[in-house]
């Protein structure tokens, strides 16, 4: 539960949120600048600026008219910034070790972090000397190790190729569902939001302008948010095989998707996917003798426009689809609500989250 | 090297050990704040602070002589404490440190600014408090400007003049640093004696500031990750 009602005067707004957080993974959503940051730092303590309340599960930590003001150190919060900001003099051991209280948890605690993060063969070695999605293993490692009541995490997987996007993401998840540490999650991509959130917010020029669930932020934030990307997260059980060489089958709801098949897509077994909006072709004709594995039937839902790009939303085997097309053929196609559409997704288009 | 010489060295190194000791945790405690601090009193407290880089020498030694001798403020409490310090070596290692004291607070200062704010706002959240990331963020990442500081302030301290004599004379044994000792030499037309004494000055000096200077040139080709 947290518990916000905080004022940060910026440079161009003041930062204005008034919410009461109740889901264990909130996203924070919205454009470049809109405050999301500050909204962390905020948090973290780490903005003496800021005035007004905040409390944690229940606990102040701040509340400028009652005088109350915690230290960052002592608000047990996790704060994994951006750019993960680890110390250049510590090797990655250090760096983790940083934050630990000397208890009896501790041996066990490092353990635990290192294990779930997998960055043991990394503990010698020095921040400069690791890429940049290894970094910020180890700074959500040094977080957790601190033992938070909440983590903040700031875009962590802005700047990560997609690839390792999807190598990161599964360990987000691991926090979230092991450890049962509550997040609050920073980012521009309203598919990893709903990936990983239970509850979203959207700020816009340091206001609050969402509260609610992910899905339906998922909508409102093309408004505020034209630089958004919004992967399309299918979470589904692989079906019974078939050949070595063939396709996975991927049961989502009642609707069967070809998928990039691996050792570890055994029948019965939970995955996450995600697809690109670029990997979603439309078409407005039934789509015969094409390549693409996955073809389904659907419907238009809504078109956004922004700049040169479209971002119609399709209803299409029991999901809502978001696909990333250029203005101009949005138009030729004659895309609106309403219109019957067809999808085509090649199976490879799927890249495996977990 | 005859003995005098020698025993003029040990107490030329003694003394300037001994000033830039005592001023090194002052000294980083204020380039600390000044590193974090902005605005119209830093200036202030700056220029106070490199007032004794720009002024003559014998005038600090002067200054120097007025608050301690036994009539003035600090000199009476002094006296009455049972404290000698006007011609002793303690005056000498007064006036070297002071003499010293800039010279170790700008490189030092300099390195402090150099670390990304957020790293110590991070230590912060990570736990610990303001004194505890000092210890465990700043100073090492520091560590390089500090050397480099030391050596600066020991360099200087080795070749201090002109607060020295005013305050400590020139007294063989006692208060006679090589600089002094060099000039008395000469003045008494051992020019010899004088130059070999001036041999040992720039090996010293040369010494120190080669490494000053390997260390801050390593220093700021040093990238952030």
């Amino acid at each position: 539960m947290i518990e916000l009602d905080l004022t940060l005067p910026l440079p161009r707004f003041h930062l204005r949120v008034a919410a009461s957080l109740t889901a264990n993974t909130v996203a924070v959503l919205g454009p470049s600048g809109s405050g999301k940051t500050s909204l962390l730092e905020t948090i973290a303590g780490l903005r003496p600026r800021a005035t007004g309340r905040i409390a944690l599960d229940g606990e102040v930590v701040m509340d400028t008219a009652a005088g109350v003001f915690l230290p960052p150190e002592k608000r047990r919060v996790g704060y994994v910034p951006q750019d993960s900001c680890l110390f250049p003099h510590l090797d990655v051991a250090g760096n983790v070790r940083f934050g630990m209280r000397a208890s009896n948890g501790e041996a066990a605690l490092f353990e635990e972090v290192v294990g779930i993060l997998e960055i043991a063969p990394l503990l010698a070695r020095f921040p400069s000397a690791i890429s940049g999605g290894e970094r910020q293993r180890v700074a959500l490692a040094r977080a957790i190790a601190t033992a938070p009541r909440l983590l903040l995490l700031d875009e962590p997987l802005a700047g990560v190729d997609p690839a390792l996007k999807g190598r990161i993401l599964p360990y987000l998840l691991r926090v979230r569902d092991r450890l049962q540490i509550p997040f609050l999650y920073v980012t521009h991509n309203a598919g990893e939001a709903r990936a990983v959130a239970h509850e979203a917010i959207v700020l816009r020029e340091g206001a609050l302008t969402f509260a609610g669930a992910p899905d339906e932020a998922l909508r409102s934030t093309s408004l505020v948010d034209p630089e958004a990307r919004f992967d399309n997260i299918l979470s589904g059980t692989f079906g019974a095989a078939r050949g070595v060489r063939e396709p996975a089958s991927l049961q989502v709801g009642q609707a069967l998707f070809a998928v990039p098949a691996d050792e570890s897509a055994r029948p019965g077994a939970t995955a996450v996917f995600s697809v690109a909006p670029d990997d979603v072709l439309v078409s407005t004709q039934p789509l015969e003798g094409i390549s693409a594995r996955n073809v389904h039937p659907g419907r238009i839902l809504s078109c956004d426009v922004s700049g040169a790009t479209a971002w119609p939303r399709i209803a299409a085997a029991g999901i809502e689809w978001t696909a990333r097309l250029t203005r101009a053929s949005a138009e030729e196609l004659g895309l609106k609500p309403g219109l019957d559409v067809w999808i085509a997704v090649k199976s490879h288009a799927f890249r495996r989250l977990r | 090297m005859s003995a005098d010489d020698f025993s003029i060295l040990l107490l030329t190194l003694r003394v300037a050990a001994i000033a830039t000791l005592v001023i090194l945790p002052f000294g980083i405690y204020a380039a600390w704040h000044l590193a974090r601090r902005g605005g119209a009193a830093r200036t202030l407290f700056e220029t106070l602070l490199s007032l004794p880089l720009v002024l003559p020498p014998t005038a600090v030694g002067l200054l120097l002589l007025e608050v301690l001798r036994t009539r003035g403020p600090l000199g009476r409490l002094l006296d009455r404490a049972g404290i000698e310090i006007l011609f002793t070596w303690k005056a000498v290692v007064l006036a070297t440190a002071v003499m010293s004291f800039p010279l170790l607070v700008r490189p030092v200062r300099t390195a402090f600014e150099e670390i990304d704010p957020r790293l110590l706002a991070m230590g912060r959240s990570l736990g610990s408090g303001p004194a505890a990331v000092f210890r465990r963020v700043a100073l090492p990442l520091a560590w390089r400007g500090i050397l480099a500081g030391i050596l600066l302030a020991f360099s200087r301290a080795l070749g201090e003049f002109g607060a020295t004599i005013m305050i400590a004379g020139s007294i063989p044994g006692r208060t006679q640093t090589m600089a002094l000792a060099i000039f008395q030499r000469t003045h008494i037309g051992q020019d010899d004696a004088a130059m070999r004494l001036v041999g040992v000055t720039v090996v010293l000096a040369f010494a120190a500031v080669w490494t000053t200077e390997i260390l801050t040139r390593r220093h700021t080709k040093r990238t952030g990750t």
